[in-house]
């Protein structure tokens, strides 16, 4: 087994290991015909990930293709970001629990400077994303900073910072200072709407949800790994990440490696806020509703972290989770798709007992395939 | 002025025994080492099951299947944590995510989207002769939780700082390899206070849904785990400062409600998302500045490795 296969296979298995349990799960929820529903239930949500195949091939019109995968490659987009913001961290060693909060700081800053700036287009996105980035980056910053110059644990600091930006965000400045006020003076929930200038423009047209948003989130993953992979800077942090000791006799200046890592898993989190807000929601909404930051940690350890694992996990939980809103025709609540995520992710942390289990599976082929050479010595010796 | 006074510490007594019970059961597994991220999932399997047990049995004996549900899930922290030696914020994490998706699955597939159906709360106790002393009187009229949070910190706190097993206890946090070379089983160790854990979370969960309310609804307990690590980082690691830290912003928050229906002026002034940001903003300058004297276990979330020196 090639070590490559030998780092994915356990987050493989442990995906195909939740979806078997969270169908068992629907099937024993049921009082009759459990199975039967379990399979329409998981079709639906394949279909409202992927597009629905069946209905285009008997001829309904294309969109029931487009819609679909736009969602899904929306909601990838999202867990893209906020999983490579959690990776870029684990690479230097600390754990960012806190992409939310910095997701939220984003998301406020490119509602902000795409209500209240007045830019030409091609200014005014670059400029809600500079903003957007700029804000996680601070947030993400405080616990860095926290870290490196008093020592806090940055799981404890990063999680009281989450709360801190709900709070703040949620409960003050969305439903006070900044709230928005519509056309005709009643007020609305959320943020003034954003100029029509920072809108990601969508890349279908009317066919579907999918934006820049999309382009952006790939860019990102494939520039964080071309950092991490094929760089100086990204080489010394990974080195800080296996052992700042080390990295420290090596000369690598290992308070700022672990410094711009957290400055920049923060401005990814931002990324995916802003990508919310000037991709599908065009205002701060009155809450965030889904915690897409904690998503991120589920995707980077099922993504083992690798700039482009959490690529692809990202990409199937992003078309499980579009699905799961279709598969409230069968009575299964819309977040079904994340207790399959959650429960990936408790398998994958159980990653030692997968690699036992498959060590232990594969000795027995080393065995059969190892005798003969030495048996054939035996005369010899 | 004192009638204020009691109305406040009555609402402090009410809504405080829920963060005081996850507060601990923090602390205890914290300090035997073993991370407690999961706390929050552990209250809210505990509120799920103890409202949905409380449907067909007496609601006290809802509540310990409450605390039995937190000690499962806390049990799967375990075996991955220590059997495995998994990655301890990873797996509490993982857990919080999985109780989070599942009690809405199982809610929405039985109930709907409006919680449980309404249950028998727990019954409060009163003292009639207590009730007409100004402001002790608030400690009258609540039920059976509120007096375990006033007495189990004094006897959480006698425990890790007076017994042989406290000791024990504490040192399988800081320094697992000596507890092992007095021949004492730091597994064993960690898996009694991880589920010691379980338990008390699942306590402060299935108080919520018996006492502060009468059924799980479905954003329980919306936070209230988070808190409760809050609140254990503020009390240095310890049950009586976890107590304090817990009673503090509990009675921060009475206070906030009473403002916010008595003087809404006030609260244009000082913003409610701001008083509600501080106990999270006091817990970090309470980090910044607590300099040399770390009260933070050594061995916290660092799996235990015999052959490892």
């Amino acid at each position: 087994m090639g070590e490559r296969t030998r780092q994915a296979l356990p987050s493989v298995l442990s995906v195909l290991l939740s979806l078997v349990v969270c169908w068992q799960l629907i099937a024993l929820t049921r009082d009759t015909d459990g199975t039967a529903v379990a399979t329409a239930a998981y079709l639906e949500m394949l279909w409202g990930g992927i597009g629905d195949w069946p209905r285009f091939i008997e001829g309904a019109a294309v969109t029931v293709l487009t819609r679909p995968l736009g969602e899904a490659a929306m909601k990838a987009a999202l867990l893209t970001l906020t999983g490579l913001s959690v990776a870029v961290a684990f690479k230097v060693g600390l754990f960012n629990i806190g992409a939310q909060g910095q997701m939220l700081l984003g998301a406020l800053a490119a509602a902000v400077v795409g209500a209240h700036v007045t830019l030409p287009g091609v200014l005014h996105i670059p400029a809600a994303l500079l903003g957007a980035a700029v804000a996680g980056a601070a947030w993400a910053g405080i616990a860095g900073a926290l870290k490196l110059y008093r020592g806090v644990h940055e799981v404890i600091s990063t999680i009281m910072l989450n709360w801190v930006a709900v709070r703040l965000v949620d409960n003050w400045l969305v439903v006070g200072p900044l709230r928005g006020v519509a056309e005709a003076g009643a007020s609305i929930s959320g943020t003034a709407e954003i100029h029509p200038t920072s809108q990601l423009p969508r890349l279908l047209g009317d066919s579907s949800r999918l934006n820049l948003g999309f382009i952006l989130a790939v860019v990102a993953a494939v520039t964080v790994w071309a950092w991490l992979a094929r760089t100086r800077s990204g080489f010394e942090t990974r080195a800080v990440g296996l052992g700042d000791e080390a990295a420290r006799a090596a000369g690598i200046p290992v308070a700022r490696r672990a410094g711009f890592a957290m400055a920049l898993a923060g401005a990814l989190a931002g990324l995916a806020g802003a990508v919310l807000v000037l991709g599908t929601e065009g205002r701060y909404p009155g809450t965030l509703g889904a915690p897409y930051g904690f998503d991120g940690i589920a995707i980077a350890l099922i993504g083992n972290n690798h700039p482009l694992g959490v690529g692809a996990a990202a990409l199937f939980f992003g078309v499980l989770r579009a699905g799961g809103t279709r598969m409230q025709l069968l009575d299964v609540h819309k977040s079904f798709p994340e207790l399959i995520q959650g429960l990936a992710l408790l398998f994958v942390a159980g990653r030692l007992i997968w690699l036992a289990a498959l060590r232990r599976r594969s000795t027995p082929t080393v065995a059969t395939a190892a005798p003969p050479a030495p048996a054939a010595q035996v005369p010899h010796a | 002025m004192l009638e204020i006074i009691h109305r406040l510490l009555f609402a402090t007594l009410d809504a405080a025994p829920a963060l005081v019970f996850a507060a601990l059961g923090a602390v205890l597994s914290e300090r035997a080492g073993v991370v407690a991220v999961g706390v929050e999932g552990m209250m809210r399997v505990g509120a799920f099951c103890a409202a949905v047990a409380a449907l067909v049995m007496p609601t006290p004996l809802a509540v310990g299947v409450g605390m039995l549900a937190g000690a499962t899930l806390a049990a799967v922290h375990g075996y991955l944590c220590i059997r495995w030696r998994s990655d301890q914020v990873v797996s509490g994490i993982a857990l919080n995510l999985v109780a989070l998706a599942g009690g809405t699955f199982l809610l929405e597939t039985h109930f709907g989207p409006n919680g449980t159906p309404p249950i028998q709360q727990l019954a409060p106790w009163n003292w009639p002769e207590l009730a007409s002393v100004p402001v002790l009187g608030a400690l009258s009229g609540h039920a059976a939780p509120t007096y375990l949070a006033l007495l189990l910190p004094l006897l959480l706190q006698g425990m890790l700082t007076r017994t042989p097993l406290g000791l024990r206890l504490r040192a399988v946090g800081d320094k697992p390899h000596a507890v092992a070379t007095l021949g004492l089983s730091v597994p064993a160790l960690r898996w009694g206070a991880v589920l010691g854990g379980g338990l008390l979370a699942g306590l402060g969960g299935a108080v919520l849904s018996t006492t502060v309310l009468d059924r799980f609804e479905q954003h329980t307990p919306a936070g209230l785990g988070f808190m409760a690590l809050a609140a254990m980082v503020f009390g240095r690691w310890t049950p009586l400062g976890a107590f304090f830290a817990a009673a503090f912003f509990a009675f921060g928050n009475a206070l906030r409600i009473g403002l916010a229906s008595s003087a809404p002026g006030l609260l244009d002034v000082v913003p409610q998302g701001v008083l509600l940001a501080l106990p999270y903003l006091l817990t970090l300058l309470v980090l910044t500045f607590q300099g040399q004297r770390n009260s933070t276990p050594a061995s916290l979330g660092v799996p235990y490795e015999q052959e490892s020196r």
